[in-house]
């Protein structure tokens, strides 16, 4: 009641609270698609413990422009059977028998108007995935955020720490 | 480093139009209406310029494909405010779409009209939505576009070379225009390779540059065709 009556008396506090409630929330990345949800709770750690390889799940990040997030076949390959008790694990197999792909959410990528190959990175630059994705070996939880902001800034530190090439046209497409 | 450029010989030249279609397609250029057209601003990168020579009854048309030119000197760099267009090292006249800001000046300086300015929001009717190639980005509404030379294609060729260890060869890279070309009337390659194909072509006494009077130093030349480039008068030398 005093609370009712106080915000009576000065309404600007409301506005003051929601100018800050709403900030805390897009700066905390809390609100959808800031911070996306996987569809399942995928745990990188223990997957890289087993000998798994980057490459064995996200094809093409070696030989190709674009790297791929797996499909549901390469889960299936392993974990058509129960392999654990994992609830999580059940998730895949659900998606197989409601013929869905896994709705795997994208959060590293870079804009529309930049030309990136990750053949040029990893293969002829020799760069390992840990400099851009971080150590994923530590990674229990699902990936929500990109590990560097993909920032033309970031890019350009790291061309010209390295001397490589930052002609526009070679980024920029 | 390569010098790139296009050596374009009117006479194979059959004025087909499969190089402004493949170009299109290609760099994702969006369509415009007829009305829109009307008002000159439909979106063409590269264009088969026509020209009518003589009057009736000895009259005779001569049509040239007309991208943009890539100036050794060009004049639409010089102008632009914010440095979102420029040279390569390699001698490509670039756009850099992001940075763009659409005060068309560059448009105005640019003596062979090779500039387009997006008026409108980018239109893909229908199945085209599906048909964009995802290795060109799509210009948003307010900034100059211009032909690239196919420049995604010149950067795959070069990682394609470099993957399998080797040198870029000859016909690693050309622009769509003139993969397409079924008169095989357009040449690509190294200019300042005096062994290429282009670079012997643009040796000829048949080459010409397009209003080469101004001083950009275009790097299309184009060989004659009949008494095209001033009638009786010798070709000038490149």
């Amino acid at each position: 009641m005093d609370l009712v009556a106080e915000l009576k008396s000065k309404p600007w506090l409301l506005g003051f609270g929601l100018f800050f409630g709403l900030g805390f929330l897009l700066i905390g990345g809390v609100l959808p698609g800031r911070n996306p949800t996987q569809p399942l709770r995928y745990n990188h750690a223990v997957h890289i413990s087993n000998g798994m390889t980057c490459e064995d799940c996200h094809a093409g990040a070696r030989g190709n422009e674009k790297a791929t997030l797996p499909g549901i076949d390469i889960c299936l390959g392993c974990h058509r059977e129960p392999l654990t008790k994992s609830p999580e694990e059940e998730k895949i197999r659900a998606f197989a028998r409601s013929g869905q792909e896994i709705p795997w959410v994208q959060v590293t990528r870079v804009p529309r108007h930049v030309y990136f190959s990750h053949r040029r990175h990893v293969t002829l630059g020799g760069l390992k995935c840990a400099e851009c994705h971080g150590p994923m070996e530590t990674r229990t939880e699902p990936v929500r955020r990109p590990f560097r902001p993909m920032t033309m800034n970031g890019c350009m530190e790291c061309h010209e720490h390295r001397k490589v090439s930052y002609d526009c046209n070679d980024c920029h497409r | 480093m390569p010098r790139w450029g296009m050596v374009v010989d009117l006479t194979k030249c059959t004025a087909c139009q499969a190089c402004v279609v493949a170009c299109q397609t290609e760099n994702n250029v969006p369509c415009v209406e007829p009305e829109q057209a009307a008002l000159g601003r439909i979106i063409s990168w590269l264009k088969v310029l026509p020209e009518i020579k003589g009057a009736y009854p000895r009259i005779s048309m001569q049509l040239m494909p007309l991208p943009c030119l890539h100036c050794d000197s060009p004049p639409c760099i010089r102008v632009c405010p914010v440095g979102a267009t420029g040279i390569t090292p390699e001698g490509v006249v670039r756009q850099i779409f992001a940075r763009c800001i659409g005060c068309r000046y560059c448009t105005n300086a640019c003596p062979y009209t090779r500039r387009m300015f997006n008026w409108y929001k980018p239109n893909f009717p229908g199945e085209l939505q599906q048909a964009l190639n995802p290795d060109v980005t799509v210009r948003p509404k307010g900034v100059v576009e211009k032909c690239t030379l196919c420049h995604h294609r010149l950067m795959q060729a070069k990682e394609r070379a470099r993957a399998e260890g080797r040198a870029l060869a000859e016909g690693d890279y050309v622009p769509a225009c003139v993969e397409i070309c079924p008169a095989n009337a357009m040449y690509f390659g190294d200019l300042d390779d005096p062994d290429s194909k282009v670079a012997g072509l643009a040796r000829s006494p048949r080459a010409f540059r397009y209003l080469e009077d101004l001083g950009t130093e275009p790097k299309v030349i184009y060989l004659t065709e009949g008494e095209w480039a001033g009638g009786k008068e010798k070709p000038r030398q490149p």
